[in-house]
């Protein structure tokens, strides 16, 4: 059966140096998730891995800033547009990776209050500056032609004057890619994928447009980023802004602006402020504190239980801690970073819970076939085969909750969100929650390290302890000496 | 046990767990009037980023203490009070930010009532009004509904799951047991921090889930023992079985439970020693949860299992004759 791969794996390969080499890569993880990996040359600062100090921290632990957003010019927002903008905020701060934020909106004054923690590392607390991570404010639109006129208001801008073809609305989805220029260079794009509607709309423009000098113009509210001249008709509805990206990271933060959603009206800032941490860095010491003293009390209670395997669970542990903390810290490159909560701090207790569960699960059944009479390497095989399916079944069903909840309150875009949006949230309509997102992330993360760790590497170092002659006493195992 | 017995199954004695159900009966009776009691007696405080209500910034000259503060709004709006303080960017001053949930916003007079209070509690901060906005719920209705869909969802999701993984004990019927032990962990959690007066806000839907994961796993890994029994002891009635699988797998509920309820206690104490009581409002709840945990899977799961293949072994009986 293949539920039994990881369990019932043969074991003719496990030697001696087997537990040294898993020792040598889980301490080698754990250290480069704590600590990270960075360099100094000159001025700055590469960061090649990133470690605990890379954590975006929650608000109440790490303070943040405050800002309000109001309409610009005297523009009266409806409820509902409102209430779509606070959603399109929401969606970019859970695709930033911030999962401790609170958006309030105010109907009366139509006011938007935006709270979120200062990024990992923060050093000169800037609001303004931090209110840029939240992406353009402003309105993305395809024009027809590159028309303008002059801000009548304000002689340095200008008022794009070019019939709209296409709006924020129009996209379904954005990312950043690279593609060759005129001159054969790659450069970095952003790559739309069009909605039904946009779909017709720029086939129509860009039927009539081809082969003529019109361009079509693209903005961000009243800056044209580039004005693409059309060579032939586009109806595949796929549309690409290339020209102003000098970087892989700009491109990705205009892709991830856009298909956050086009905000329904304009807004500008209309306040500023910083918010102290309402908990303190002692909180943060606190809650170490408490796990430290937590995680001994674990170590000692499964060294005196169950000994050597105890003490391969140990290290397994200090193994699959470092994983939760290596997916919030994005030491994986091809994850998001997130931000550690008191919600996220929970699936990582959770996820911890299992692993010593996993671990007291086999070390039960090795006592229980070493008093049945086996062997002792029969013993250690039959524990671990036996005591997966369990460890396995249980798992399972934690991985349907954490996708479950990934789907349902994460981004929209995402792959487990459109899957779900589509079927069984169809009634609803998307919300981002970045709390009970950022909960099933960690949970996910905590039940594949479990299996990492937990399952496989435990028996690894536990199979390769067993051939050593010092460690073949049953003692050590929690059996009755023979 | 001699080494000539062929049941490889463990030296563990078996208790009779499937006759508890009187007392699993009484239980879960006193834990739903625990509950409702509670929430009738404390009533449910619900966050304002689920409730809406007020925010309001007040610009002063120097720091003030959050907690005297939070005390002197409490006494006049009468609900909690969460306080940040700040500093506003434009005038380089000091700022106090007041949230609280209300209804249908503040009267003005209620809250010149409150500025006064403030001015009065501080007098040398000078205090002024900023900015006052009535704020709608974040995470309305639309959150909570969508919340309720997911974890049903999940949880239809799993009675599949256990169907097909322990079909060959009577699945369908584990699987719904299952998510039933899973119901009452989630009341006790939710009954825990009604009672000790937390307000329903984002650590609470984390708890629950916390819960929700950890309560199947134990249920699961009791399941596991008693399909691996049905396979060693193909001949035994199903009470047995599951009395088996219950005894052998208590060192390991007990022992998975002190850690866990263990880790929840340290936090607990480090917190009120500490003094960061806001983090109480998920560590003494997740402590009630995860020690019900332990109990339903032992008994509220397989002992409602076991009564209903009694009856349904009853029904078949009685239609064969």
């Amino acid at each position: 059966m293949t539920l039994y791969l990881l369990g019932g794996m043969t074991v003719k390969k496990i030697g001696k140096s087997t537990f040294f080499i898993v020792v040598a890569l889980i301490l080698l993880f754990s250290a480069s998730s704590v600590l990270g990996l960075d360099y100094q040359y000159g001025d700055n600062k590469t960061t090649l891995i990133n470690g605990v100090d890379d954590i975006r921290l929650g608000i109440d632990i790490q303070g943040g800033v405050d800002v309000t957003f109001k309409p610009s010019g005297d523009y009266d927002a409806t409820e509902d547009q409102l209430a779509a903008a606070t959603e399109v905020i929401n969606r970019r701060l859970v695709s930033l990776g911030i999962n401790d934020s609170e958006v309030y909106s105010d109907a009366k004054s139509d006011r938007i209050i935006v709270r979120f923690p200062w990024q990992a590392g923060e050093t000169d607390f800037d609001p303004e500056s931090a209110v840029k991570e939240l992406g353009e404010t402003a309105e993305l639109t395809f024009r027809r032609g590159s028309d303008y006129e002059t801000d009548p208001e304000d002689e340095n801008s200008v008022i794009p004057t070019g019939e709209i073809v296409l709006s924020g609305a129009d996209v379904e989805s954005a990312k950043a890619g690279s593609q060759p220029n005129d001159n054969g260079e790659y450069e970095y794009v952003v790559q739309l994928v069009l909605s039904e509607s946009g779909k017709d709309k720029f086939a129509q423009a860009t039927t009539e447009l081809a082969g003529t000098s019109t361009p079509i113009s693209i903005w961000m509210d009243n800056t044209m980023i580039s004005a693409p001249t059309v060579s032939s008709a586009i109806t595949n509805g796929e549309a690409v802004i290339s020209g102003s990206f000098t970087t892989y990271e700009d491109a990705k933060s205009m892709a991830d602006t856009i298909s956050s959603g086009a905000l329904p009206f304009k807004m500008e800032t209309s306040s500023f402020k910083t918010i102290s941490p309402t908990m303190g860095e002692g909180s943060l010491d606190a809650i170490l504190l408490a796990g430290i003293i937590a995680f001994a009390c674990i170590a000692v209670y499964m060294l005196v239980l169950y000994r050597l395997p105890g003490a391969v669970a140990v290290i397994a542990l200090i193994g699959q801690i470092a994983g939760s903390l290596a997916v919030v810290s994005k030491w994986f490159g091809f994850m998001d970073s997130s931000t550690l909560t008191i919600p996220g701090i929970a699936g990582i207790i959770l996820a911890v819970g299992m692993g010593v569960d996993a671990n007291i699960i086999t070390g039960e059944r090795i006592k229980e076939e070493l008093r049945s009479g086996k062997s002792l390497d029969s013993a250690i095989k039959i524990a671990y085969k036996r005591a997966f399916t369990a460890i396995f079944d249980g798992n399972i069903t934690n991985v349907i909750v954490a996708i479950v909840l990934i789907g349902a309150f994460g981004v929209p875009s995402s792959f487990f969100s459109k899957i779900l949006n589509h079927t069984i949230f169809y009634f609803f309509g998307a919300t981002t929650e970045g709390v009970v997102y950022s909960f099933g992330v960690t949970l996910l993360a905590g039940v594949i390290f479990n299996f990492i760790m937990g399952v496989f590497a435990a028996r690894l170092m536990v199979t390769s302890l067993s051939k050593f002659k010092c460690f073949r006493n049953r003692k050590l195992y929690g059996g009755d000496v023979k | 046990m001699s080494k000539t017995e062929k049941k490889p199954v463990s030296t563990a004695k078996v208790r009779d767990f499937c006759s508890k159900r009187r007392m699993i009966v009484i239980i879960t009776a006193i834990v739903l009037a625990v509950t409702v009691i509670g929430i009738i007696v404390r009533g449910v405080g619900v966050a304002i980023e689920f409730k809406g209500g007020t925010v309001i910034t007040y610009d002063c000259l120097n720091d003030v203490d959050a907690g005297k503060a939070e005390e002197v709004v409490r006494s006049i709006v009468n609900t909690s009070v969460n306080i940040r303080t700040g500093e506003n960017i434009e005038s380089d001053g000091k700022q106090l930010t007041v949230s609280f949930t209300s209804e249908n916003g503040l009267t003005a007079d209620r809250q010149a009532e409150l500025t006064a209070a403030l001015q009065e509690a501080f007098p040398d901060s000078d205090i002024t009004l900023s900015d006052s906005n009535d704020v709608s719920p974040t995470t309305g209705k639309e959150f909570f509904l969508k919340c309720i869909v997911a974890v049903i969802f999940a949880a239809i999701l799993i009675i599949i799951y256990i169907a097909i993984r322990f079909r060959n004990i009577g699945g369908w019927s584990a699987g719904l047991c299952s998510v039933l032990a899973l119901v009452h962990d989630l009341v006790v959690a939710f009954a825990a921090s009604v009672l000790c007066g937390f307000e329903i806000n984002s650590n609470m839907v984390a708890v629950l889930l916390t819960i929700l994961g950890y309560s199947i796993n134990n249920t699961i890994v009791i399941y596991d023992r008693i399909r691996e029994n049905r396979q060693l002891m193909p001949k035994a009635a199903m009470n047995d079985i599951i009395n088996a699988g219950c005894s052998q797998s208590l060192t390991r509920s007990l022992r998975t439970s002190i850690t866990t309820v263990g880790t929840m206690l340290v936090i607990t104490i480090v917190v009120l020693i500490s003094g960061y009581d806001s983090l109480l409002s998920f560590s003494v709840p997740l402590m009630f949860g995860l020690i019900s945990g332990t109990y339903s899977s032992l008994f509220v799961a397989p002992v409602t299992w076991s009564w209903w293949m009694e009856k349904k072994a009853a029904k078949s009986k009685a239609k064969k004759k």
